[in-house]
């Protein structure tokens, strides 16, 4: 028993201790540093901030270049996919103008209507917003992590780019910054199973937090009534409760699955995100 | 010629090295199949261990420090914690090589279960404690039984192109 333990301590202290030829490094020493920059990171003081943003900076931008073979395959199969696809399309299109057109003058009404509606009763949407920022920035990686679900843009703190500030890709809402660098940002998309936000579901007043799952055509409300069971096509909007988010803007959308299963499924698709709009929180 | 050849040896033998810190810094995603995504397996993970076991002149150490530090930044999670967890995988793999005496497939494929399980511990431990990140568990689960599922045909790849680059 006591040549079995000699033996177990041998071997780990071999393991540990011993530099191969090769071996610069010996992985006690290894792991003693990784202790200490998990330590680091984790009490962040003021001097490695900087340090780890130009760290990620660099990092961010050699993960661009190595995923530009992928993007190159991708854009190839979308090109093609297009291609196939364009007929079909048109006359989709023709057809959704038309609707289009005749739901314009309709919501023009509408717009009006409410504005009058609003200063009679000396209510104002922007009461309480801060909107005065709105930059276009270009998503540069979309890695797929098992456990994040993010993507890196190319503007960032230089570019007056906050920790918080929202994120729209063709109109609708993608996620919001959670990570800020000199060149770059991360924005945590609302798939994100930590992802939270406040909504209200369209035609009801009722409110409810939308969770992320990690599937874009599968999120979930949480805190809803009691028996509440969310209908079909219907719109889930911000509700602007969290006093950051403008009220009103079109984040998801109930659909009928294939297993007649009534699911939640984001509006935008942050799969297809190329260009976003960074903002205080409004649509611009 | 003497010079061409040992670059050409040199660009061979650095193949885990370039590989290990390509698939840090990019991270391939293939589309799933039904609900579950087959393909989300860690090459990282078979790689080192292979490595580490059959020809730890190969891959340094200090390169699979880095390379994990790289892969936390690409994620966005606590820096370090792939280092550690990939680390504790050498550690295991290491103690592995030094305590048997003949390799056999079977037998380096099964003990890839524990040095993967307490390799996955120390990322949990430290996702759990040193960030705020959350995230399905039933997700690492299906990765790290693919990445086990997969390894023996990697182990297959790899010694085969090993006895290549040996031959030459």
């Amino acid at each position: 028993m006591a040549d079995y333990r000699d033996d177990f301590i041998i071997a780990i202290r071999y393991a540990l201790l011993k530099k191969s030829a090769k071996q610069k490094f010996s992985l006690f020493f290894l792991i003693i540093l990784s202790i200490a920059i998990i330590t680091l990171d984790k009490l962040s003081p003021s001097i490695i901030r900087p340090v780890k943003a130009t760290l990620n900076d660099f990092v961010y931008h050699v993960s661009v270049l190595s995923s530009q073979p992928a993007k190159l395959k991708k854009h190839i199969v979308q090109k093609f996919k297009l291609h196939y696809n364009i007929l079909s399309e048109n006359k989709y299109l023709k057809e959704e103008m038309e609707y289009l057109k005749k739901q314009k003058f309709n919501n023009a009404y509408l717009a009006s209507e409410n504005q009058i509606l609003k200063s009679a009763l000396d209510l104002s949407i922007i009461k309480g917003l801060e909107q005065d920022f709105s930059i276009s920035a270009k998503v540069i990686l979309d890695q797929a992590s098992p456990f994040l679900k993010s993507i890196l843009i190319n503007k960032g703190t230089q570019s007056g780019i906050k920790k918080g500030m929202t994120v729209f890709s063709n109109d609708y809402l993608m996620g919001t910054i959670i990570e800020t660098n000199y060149l770059t940002s991360r924005v945590l998309l609302l798939t994100d199973l930590n992802s939270k936000l406040s909504v209200i579901i369209e035609d009801t007043s009722i409110n409810a937090i939308l969770e992320g799952t990690g599937k874009k055509q599968n999120l979930k409300l949480r805190y809803l009534p009691e028996n509440y069971k969310p209908e079909l096509n219907k719109t889930i909007f911000t509700s602007g409760k969290d006093g950051f988010l403008s009220p009103g803007i079109p984040v998801a959308v109930t659909y009928l699955n294939k297993k007649d299963k009534t699911l939640i499924r984001l509006l935008g698709d942050p799969d297809q995100a190329l260009i976003v709009n960074v903002t205080n929180g409004q649509i611009k | 010629m003497l010079y061409f050849k040992l670059i050409k040896e040199k660009i061979f033998t650095s193949l885990p090295i370039v590989l290990l810190y390509f698939f840090s810094f990019y991270h391939f995603q293939i589309p799933e199949v039904g609900k579950i995504n087959f393909f989300a397996f860690n090459f990282q993970m078979i790689l080192i261990y292979f490595y580490i076991l059959k020809f730890p002149e190969a891959l340094g150490f200090g390169n699979i420090f880095l390379a994990g530090i790289i892969n936390d930044t690409v994620l966005g999670i606590p820096l370090g914690t792939t280092s550690l967890s990939y680390l504790t995988l050498s550690l295991f793999t290491s103690y592995i090589r030094n305590a048997t005496l003949r390799s056999v497939i079977t037998a380096e494929w099964f003990t890839f279960i524990p040095a993967l399980f307490f390799s996955n511990l120390v990322y949990l431990i430290i996702i759990n404690n040193f960030s705020n990140v959350s995230f399905y568990y039933i997700e690492l689960l299906q990765n790290t039984f693919f990445t086990f599922l997969f390894f023996p045909i990697f182990h297959y790849i790899f010694s085969q192109y090993q006895r290549l680059i040996s031959k030459d």
